[in-house]
């Protein structure tokens, strides 16, 4: 797989390219070989359904190419979906994955080690999904 | 004889050892004022600091203020302290490692809870994850308000301590701590989804600016407005 690097505009900070789900990783290698090496972040969060949408999640990461070239990867996915895990290319994916999944809720297919990274183990839920009741107690401290 | 937490009165072991030489119990009264001299002046503290209260502390205990001038020093380690210190805020993840390391900790032993979070959790106390003041989970001797109070109030706090103390140890009862009020202490402004109490209003308000929000990404040039 190889793209054309010269449509992207790699030093605005708002470059964002919007990634099916299955070329996901195609994409992040053949990024990576063109010399991505840093992993900036992982981000995610959770839309509800609407009259115009379904439920779904972003998935939002960013690489890049020092000494200042940025690209942004974002996919659209229903938020019960597995998104695919970028933790075998880049190692600093690891727990910013993790984060994602213990706040927004989104899988990622693939992750070395899903577990929760800042909440208890033993927390029901997501808080940073919108259908979270913010002022949920958490036993036995609340 | 001396006053534990709960007010009881008890016999510390060393007067039991003190009484069976003959003669001692003269000596018990200035003994005794010995001990609490001793223990109301060395005070090491465990600085359970998890935030800005915890620069706080470390500005009380560094040159300018020195905690150390009276016998208050900061140890890494629960087994050699008699205070806990808690600065800032405690998360439900964080409670019980609180609590661990406090149980941790050789009697007799206090705990000052400083600073608004440590106290309620000020206006944390309503997100999902915060503990709702340490005194749910364990007892606080003393309180020091403030929103990181500063190395003063500390001292203040400190020094109340080293009072409380000296009072319980003469046998006086003193008042217990109370918590200080929290004005306006109510429940969540905006309630959960499906709530027959929500307003509606607020709901349409969160959709419409969660829908509002760029939803295609994609690939926008510098010259492109979007």
């Amino acid at each position: 797989m190889s793209i054309d690097l010269s449509h992207f505009d790699l030093v605005a900070e708002n470059d964002i390219v919007v990634v099916p789900v299955d070329k996901l990783v195609d994409v992040a290698t053949y990024l990576r070989g063109q010399g991505f090496e840093y992993f900036v972040y992982c981000c995610a969060a959770h839309y509800p359904a609407s009259e115009s949408e379904p439920d779904r999640a972003l998935v939002e990461y960013r690489l890049r190419r020092l000494p200042a070239e940025d690209v942004a990867l974002r996919l659209w996915i229903p938020s019960s979906d597995a998104c695919p895990s970028l933790a075998g290319l880049w190692q600093a994916a690891d727990w910013q994955e993790r984060e994602q999944f213990d706040l927004v809720g989104v899988r990622f297919a693939g992750h070395p080690d899903l577990r929760r990274i800042m909440l208890p183990e033993d927390w029901p839920g997501h808080p940073l999904r919108r259908d979270y009741a913010i002022d949920t107690r958490h036993f036995p401290w609340r | 004889m001396a006053v534990n937490e709960e007010n009881e009165t008890f016999v510390h072991p060393l007067y039991e050892a003190l009484e069976r030489f003959p003669g001692a119990d003269v000596g018990l009264t200035t003994a005794d004022r010995v001990l609490t001299w001793g223990l109301t002046n060395a005070l090491w503290v465990f600085p359970m600091a998890t935030s800005c209260c915890g620069i706080e502390f470390m500005a009380a205990a560094c040159s300018r203020f020195d905690l150390d001038r009276i016998g208050t020093i900061a140890r890494g380690t629960p087994r050699q302290c008699d205070v806990m210190v808690i600065a800032g805020t405690i998360t439900v993840k964080m409670a019980p490692r609180v609590k661990k390391l406090w149980d941790q900790m050789p009697e007799p032993k206090w705990a000052i809870a400083m600073g608004s979070c440590a106290i309620s959790g000020d206006f944390y106390r309503d997100i999902y994850s915060v503990v709702p003041g340490v005194d749910t989970f364990m007892p606080v001797d003393v309180y020091v308000p403030g929103c990181p109070p500063n190395p003063d109030a500390l001292f203040m706090g400190i020094r109340r301590l080293q009072e409380k103390i000296r009072l319980k140890r003469e046998g006086k009862w003193t008042e217990p701590e109370l918590r200080p009020d929290t004005p306006g202490l109510r429940s969540p402004a905006i309630g959960r989804l499906g709530d027959p109490g929500r307003d509606a209003c607020t709901s349409q308000a969160q959709l419409d600016a969660v829908l509002g929000l760029d939803p295609g990404g994609g690939l926008r040039r510098p010259d492109q407005k979007s």
